[in-house]
């Protein structure tokens, strides 16, 4: 059983975007929170609360049913494998995340498909998400 | 190696242009060494106010791309000091700044309507906002997130009412309730009808120096997480100097009387985070988190059970400046008072310190019921300093508009010049710790408490007693230091994480090389001579600066400081200033 990313303490996130800087940074040595396959979205003034879109590995994923031309494929364990050569560029993957995770590379217009590595949990300073064994039932 | 680029942006024409000026940030490392020697390049003599007046914002090499590098760099001419107008903001700006791909955004001229700009990478564009103007800091920032949707992550810069007024002490607000506070940047981007600056852009910088970068960025980022070294700015925050202030006899109160409040322990950090504290924030790319938002149910239908609640931001300085200074010990009377200023978009110190001074100014008869229209003025009555703010707001008479021109101008105008608690006319910070405190307000070169700390000294020679002379040394050097902090415009609460070893390493881990201590404590001293050079340009002379009268009777945290006592160790800093002054770049001369 793989362990999958999960928002765990959604109201302790302080919006540092931490946690998409290193996903960044790993993945695709940039320093940006625009290569981030998460996104800590915010919300206008002072109000402010945070909302935390991660993969969250489905077993049977939305963006790999809307994908023509099977660029994205099921991954074993959860969520997605993403093969750019087969990519259109048609953006529908994204379009199909309900959550608005699956995030879109506007420099190589591909989607960002989201490891399970964990990475973000290691910069998160508030224990906002974490990895965990999730039954296949549940995903 | 890096590029970084300005982009110009002309109000009058609409027009704009990009250049590289990666040669600027080669001499003067970034932010506010660069800004300096643009601003440096405008003629002299300029209305803070006039179309040609620039307002420069500046990042650094190390903005978005290590932990604590949020702040954002803004300098312009000053309408409240007449000389340099430099003020710093967090939230998400030097992010987007970077994410556009612009290290400096430098905007004159005036727009012919009220307008705002966009700056989404290389699409720039100034909007017609009519419907904008006259709406609150906190309302301009809703509908233009709404109206400007992006796919990068956004900043907002925009002004309030006061700004759209061109008052001298109007703040421009960014995001979550961050500040470009002090010196009336406000008022400078009213005068050129620009209510708002959205920023955003995904460009980025490619790791290089994988190996360094990564070492540097992990050490960092453990300092700022996992060492004591930001534990007071997440925990109870800059508030938690209430207390120990008070305790020594530093903490203003009523217009700088005392320096003990009675009502401490009620607005005290402690406190405000048991019955307020609601979330911390945080700025882009910063795990403290430092930002503490206090929330405020209140029943607004006497005969219903009717509530509203609202969250706003406070620290040491909104407390002192609508607590102590003013008297008031309850905090949902300081909370109430700190709403109204964050919509109508004025510096809190500056508003603050001017309401001080008008009741010190009532009490001693320079002001009567005439000025006031009925209102008799007392320190401890939140209800009459909210009435005061919605006067002011709507422009009630004379005083009322003229109160938002600062408390040096109303003193010059009515009276008590004595108590008009300014600095350089600048209106001072909340600590009356000592001569070092005064001394820093006033030497300072944006007359802020964080041009050089001296509070910090006064309290370490509570303890430790040396000389003036030795100390105020110290306070130069600090002063020259800040510049290299400030050209990198790191956040100062991470300034002992920075340090110069780590600066040198972190200038290493992005390819910027040829950087040793000597070269950055010289490129420090170079700019703060710019400064220097650009105020007295101005007019500003050290020998004017003069000890608010008040404060030469009243018992601060280290004593009573005289008037010559202060008088002398302004010539000494003058002095140090002076020896450093060879290092002035010749085209500046």
């Amino acid at each position: 059983m793989g362990k999958l990313l999960r928002v765990l303490n959604r109201e302790q996130c302080i919006g540092c975007y931490s946690c998409m800087f290193a996903c960044s940074r790993v993945w695709y040595q940039a320093i940006t929170v625009e290569k981030a396959a998460l996104r800590v979205k915010n919300y206008a003034g002072i109000e402010g609360a945070f909302s935390i879109r991660p993969c969250y590995g489905c077993s049977d994923p939305d963006c790999a049913r809307a994908c023509p031309t099977q660029a994205l494929t099921p991954r074993p364990g959860g969520g997605v494998l993403f093969d750019e050569t087969k990519c259109t560029h048609c953006e529908a993957c994204t379009q199909a995340c309900v959550p608005d995770a699956l995030q879109w590379d506007h420099e190589k217009n591909v989607p960002i498909v989201c490891r399970q590595c964990g990475v973000c949990v290691k910069f998160c300073p508030n224990g906002v998400i974490g990895m965990q064994e999730i039954a296949p039932a549940a995903r | 190696m890096p590029t970084f680029r300005l982009l110009d942006i002309d109000l009058t024409t609409g027009t704009t242009r990009v250049s590289d000026v990666s040669d600027r940030f080669e001499k003067y490392l970034g932010g506010t060494g660069v800004a300096t020697s643009l601003l440096l390049e405008t003629p002299a003599g300029l209305d803070p106010l006039a179309p040609e007046a620039p307002v420069i914002f500046a990042i650094g090499p190390f903005s978005a791309v290590f932990p604590v590098v949020t702040k954002t760099v803004a300098l312009f001419k000053s309408p409240l000091t007449g000389n340099l107008g430099e003020s710093h903001a967090g939230g998400r700006l030097a992010m987007a700044m970077y994410g556009a791909g612009f290290h400096v955004i430098r905007l004159t001229g005036r727009a012919a309507f009220p307008c705002y700009v966009t700056v989404d990478e290389d699409r720039v564009e100034v909007h017609r906002a009519h419907s904008l103007w006259g709406s609150s800091a906190l309302a301009a920032e809703r509908i233009l997130r709404d109206h400007e949707p992006s796919s990068f992550k956004r900043s907002i810069v925009r002004i309030g009412p006061a700004g759209e007024r061109c008052s001298p002490i109007a703040a421009a607000t960014v995001d979550s309730s961050r500040h470009f506070g002090r010196l009336g940047l406000g008022g400078v981007m009213g005068s050129k009808n620009l209510k708002a600056l959205v920023v955003s852009g995904g460009r980025y910088w490619p790791v290089t120096e994988k190996g360094k970068y990564n070492a540097f960025y992990q050490k960092i980022y453990e300092a700022v997480v996992n060492s004591p070294a930001m534990k007071k700015y997440h925990d109870l925050g800059t508030a938690m100097n209430v207390m120990p202030l008070s305790r020594i006899n530093g903490l203003p109160t009523r217009n700088f009387s005392q320096g003990f409040f009675e009502g401490a322990a009620d607005i005290s950090g402690e406190t405000f985070a048991e019955k307020h504290l609601t979330q911390h924030l945080a700025c882009g790319h910063c795990q403290t988190g430092c930002i503490h938002m206090a929330t405020l149910r209140e029943r607004f239908d006497p005969e219903e059970h009717q509530y509203k609640t609202f969250k706003i931001s406070y620290d040491h300085e909104l407390v002192y400046a609508f607590g102590s200074n003013l008297s008031i010990q309850n905090p949902e009377e300081v909370l109430r008072l700190l709403l109204q200023v964050e919509k109508e978009g004025w510096d809190a110190m500056s508003i603050g310190v001017t309401l001080a001074w008008a009741v010190d100014a009532f009490q001693a008869g320079h002001l009567t019921a005439k000025e006031t229209d009925g209102l008799v003025l007392n320190f401890g009555d939140a209800a009459t300093y909210d009435k005061m703010l919605h006067r002011i707001k709507a422009g009630h008479n004379g005083f009322y508009r003229d109160l938002e021109k600062g408390a040096v101008f109303c003193a010059k105008k009515y009276g008590g010049q004595e108590c008009a608690i300014a600095f350089g006319g600048n209106e001072a910070p909340g600590y009356m710790t000592g001569l070092f405190a005064y001394l820093g307000y006033a030497t300072g070169v944006r007359h802020s408490h964080l041009d050089s700390a001296g509070y910090s000294i006064d309290q370490k020679v509570l303890n430790e007693p040396k000389p003036d002379e030795e100390l105020v040394q110290g306070l130069y050097k600090e002063s020259v230091w800040r510049m290299a902090l400030n050209s990198l415009v790191i956040c100062l609460f991470a300034r002992n994480i920075y340090t110069k070893e780590a600066v040198l390493e972190g200038l290493a881990a992005l390819g910027l090389t040829g950087w040793d201590e000597a070269r950055l404590n010289a490129t420090a001293r170079r700019i703060h001579a710019m400064k220097l050079r650009y105020k007295e340009r101005c007019g500003f002379r050290f020998d004017d600066l003069a000890l608010p009268g008040k404060l030469a009777r009243v018992i601060s945290g280290n004593g009573q400081v005289t008037s010559e006592r202060f008088a002398r160790q302004v010539a000494a800093y003058r002095d140090l200033a002076a020896k450093d002054a060879g290092e002035l770049p010749a085209e500046y001369r």
